[in-house]
């Protein structure tokens, strides 16, 4: 029954004590350095270079899957795909032709305000790599880096809405925290009366909550969430996601508020990261032109 | 000897690169907490199979290895890995005589030690994990040892 074969595991293993404690001491260094001092962040983004051939190992075979499916799929698909595109399009250019004059007046308001915080500079699209981090945390890892200028706290937006935020970035990858991260807080206002509050996320992929409403806020099921910009760290005015339920018990003092997230944080595989004016003018280089997605 | 250890470390090291490609391959969500620690596994059977060849070292930076793609506390499963590696070092020649139903018991064990280590360095550092489901990893190890077992002989023979 026993499979071990090797005798050598009968001689003595001279030193496993010390050698046990000496990495263990290690490992424990390791572990306050990087939490108290947070001077690690060197050495991770070299190691995570190291582990970054693994990640793509795994990864490739599911592109490749994605990437065969794509270039097999037929022509009527392509056509019917096209047609719809087109109409969303109209739709779009419809909806935008008011949009320079509205942000040429949000401007002129900001300007009143003497507050441009929150304006969106420039974005760079990243796409979600097939690799899976951690089962118990609510991340994802995206193959753009500190190469492509990506930074620790950057916010983080798909389609739909606000996605997450860079929690730590290595040379070539970046893993982004979403906003449904149980360690992961968000500045939002409701936006039908500018009601502001923190959305906390719960480690639930679909489901926010807002712990710090009172009993009596004014909230309704249907409500959209939209990040107000306090803080700095989002853009202003976009959608978080839509209030799913409101329990209000009377004997508590704060009500209990479900949201649904706005973003599709289980399926979106591109993500844009944005850069935010005024950080943008002080900390970065002259903006280069905004890379074209590949689709 | 020194040629034998030599001979040893390329399975070692392959071994580990695959289960450390195991530990992130996506898979879909329920299924996910059920997902074994490959890695940990491997890591004890060196440590059992030919703890001179440097189990301990792998375990160490197997560890490492993981602390960068599950992007925690540099450490931390570093740690984890480093005391219960020792620990199977140290048990190896009970656990070479034991039966299969045995072994798997002490291979739970060691798995739940190591699950533990994390846990507490995950509330030392103030990022806990409090779900329920971290802890049927070490279930599902034990009931894979076996399999491991006859796979890592199959590996050894070549």
């Amino acid at each position: 029954m026993v499979a071990f074969r090797s005798t050598e595991a009968s001689g003595r293993t001279t030193g496993l004590l010390f050698r046990c404690v000496l990495y263990s001491l290690l490992a424990l260094a390791l572990i306050v350095v990087d939490k108290r001092y947070d001077n690690l962040g060197k050495i991770r983004r070299l190691l995570s270079v190291v582990a970054y051939p693994v990640q793509i190992a795994v990864a490739s075979p599911f592109e490749g899957w994605h990437w065969l499916r794509d270039s097999v799929t037929t022509r009527d698909v392509l056509r019917a795909d096209k047609t719809k595109l087109e109409a969303e399009l109209r739709v779009a250019q419809f909806r935008l032709q008011r949009y320079e004059a509205l942000e040429a007046e949000t401007q002129r308001l900001r300007a009143l305000r003497e507050n441009t915080a929150g304006v969106t500079d420039r974005f760079v699209i990243g796409d979600v790599m097939n690799v899976d981090l951690d089962a118990f945390r609510e991340r994802v890892l995206v193959d753009k880096g500190a190469s492509d200028g990506i930074y620790a706290g950057q916010a983080v937006l798909d389609s739909g809405g606000v996605f997450g935020q860079v929690a730590r970035v290595g040379q070539l990858t970046s893993e982004v925290i979403l906003v449904s991260d149980a360690a992961h807080a968000i500045p939002v206002q409701i936006n039908r009366n500018g009601l502001r509050t923190v959305a906390v996320g719960t480690g639930d992929t679909n489901r926010l909550k807002l712990p710090y409403l009172p009993t009596s806020a004014d909230v309704v099921v249907g409500d959209l969430l939209v990040t107000s910009g306090l803080g700095g760290g989002f853009p202003a005015g976009y959608p978080v996601g839509t209030i799913a339920e409101v329990k209000r018990d009377p004997a508590q003092s704060l009500a209990d508020v479900d949201v649904k997230p706005a973003a599709a944080l289980d399926r979106s595989r591109e993500l844009l990261f944005v850069w935010l004016k005024p950080q943008a003018a002080e900390l970065l280089p002259p903006p280069k032109p905004t890379p074209v997605p590949k689709k | 000897m020194m040629r034998e250890t030599r001979i040893r470390r390329l399975p070692m090291a392959l071994s580990a690169l695959v289960a450390l490609a195991l530990a992130v391959l996506p898979l879909p969500a329920v299924v996910d907490a059920f997902r074994p620690d490959f890695l940990v596994l491997v890591v004890f059977y060196w440590c059992i199979e030919s703890p001179r060849a440097g189990g301990l070292s792998l375990a160490f930076f197997s560890g490492l290895a993981l602390d960068v793609i599950h992007g925690v506390v540099l450490g931390q499963h570093a740690l984890a890995l480093t005391l219960m590696g020792a620990w199977a070092t140290n048990l190896r020649l009970r656990i070479r005589v034991f039966s299969m139903l045995s072994q798997c018991l002490v291979v739970f064990a060691l798995l739940t030690g190591y699950q533990f280590v994390l846990f507490w360095v995950d509330g030392a550092t103030g990022n806990p994990v409090t779900t329920f489901s971290r802890w049927l990893a070490p279930f599902i190890g034990a009931l894979l040892w076996p399999v491991l077992l006859g796979v890592m002989g199959k590996v050894h023979e070549r």
